[in-house]
């Protein structure tokens, strides 16, 4: 393992002959869901290894792809791994932070712009569980409402009189 | 011969064991597990071709466990 010129001895060292590059971070500085996160990004291109470097840090193992990289092009693949690393720790430190907001936030979106009832609009709430009223008989049914009339020809009943009391 | 440690604080077992089934059939695959790593054995007809196998089983094994930490995370 040989360290790069552009990195510290203690973070980052290459070994050219075999291909493989390792990074050194502390875990409470980038927890692992991070690190996940940014090894992700180089699956494509790159064999990822996570280890224990001891017990206060992750060794990641980027070996490229493409066999027979130089020691730049090592050095190129850890910064962009340790960029990335740092982007990622710093966005879930966000999201980690801006949580509560966030659920508010939501919370108030999906609830509506009225937000909950209070306690007057409860007590006019009418839970009772009556017929509603029906002026324009939109529930009665057909012939409830355009019933068969009686026909002109027809015998009027026995019982039926004229609008002066009379016999018909 | 090569071998792939994968440190248990890392990966799941159950995502060491999915990988070596998905790449079972390309290369001889030994399970070893110690106090702290799973170990994957890989022997191959070439010494590239075990490179390779082992370098994708380890990044299907990181796959498949940050799969396992998220599903329980959330």
């Amino acid at each position: 393992m040989a360290a790069l010129p552009s990195l510290p001895a203690e973070l980052a060292s290459a070994d050219v002959a075999a291909g493989v590059v390792t990074l050194t971070v502390r875990d409470d500085v980038y927890p692992l869901d991070a690190v996940f996160a940014a090894a992700f990004t180089f699956i494509k291109d790159c064999w990822v290894v996570v280890d224990r470097g001891d017990a206060s840090h992750w060794a990641i193992a980027l070996t490229p792809k493409t066999a027979g990289a130089s020691a730049a092009e090592l050095e190129a693949w850890v910064g962009g791994f340790a960029n990335e690393l740092l982007a990622c720790a710093y966005r879930q430190r966000l999201a980690k932070d801006n949580r509560a907001t966030v659920e508010a936030v939501t919370n108030a979106a999906l609830a509506g712009a009225l937000g909950p009832p209070t306690l007057d609009e409860l007590e006019d709430f009418d839970f009772s569980n009556e017929a509603f009223e029906d002026p324009l008989g939109i529930a009665q049914s057909w012939e409830d409402k355009y019933g068969k009339k009686a026909k002109a020809a027809d015998p009027a009943p026995a019982d039926a009189t004229d609008d002066d009391g009379g016999a018909p | 011969m090569i071998e792939v440690a994968l440190h248990k604080d890392v990966y799941a077992g159950e995502a060491v064991d999915a990988a070596m089934k998905q790449f079972a059939r390309f290369a001889t695959l030994e399970p070893i597990e110690t106090a702290s790593h799973w170990i994957v054995r890989v022997t191959a007809r070439s010494a590239a071709r075990e490179r390779t196998i082992a370098g994708e089983l380890a990044n299907h094994a990181l796959g498949g466990s940050a799969a396992r930490r998220s599903a329980v995370t959330s």
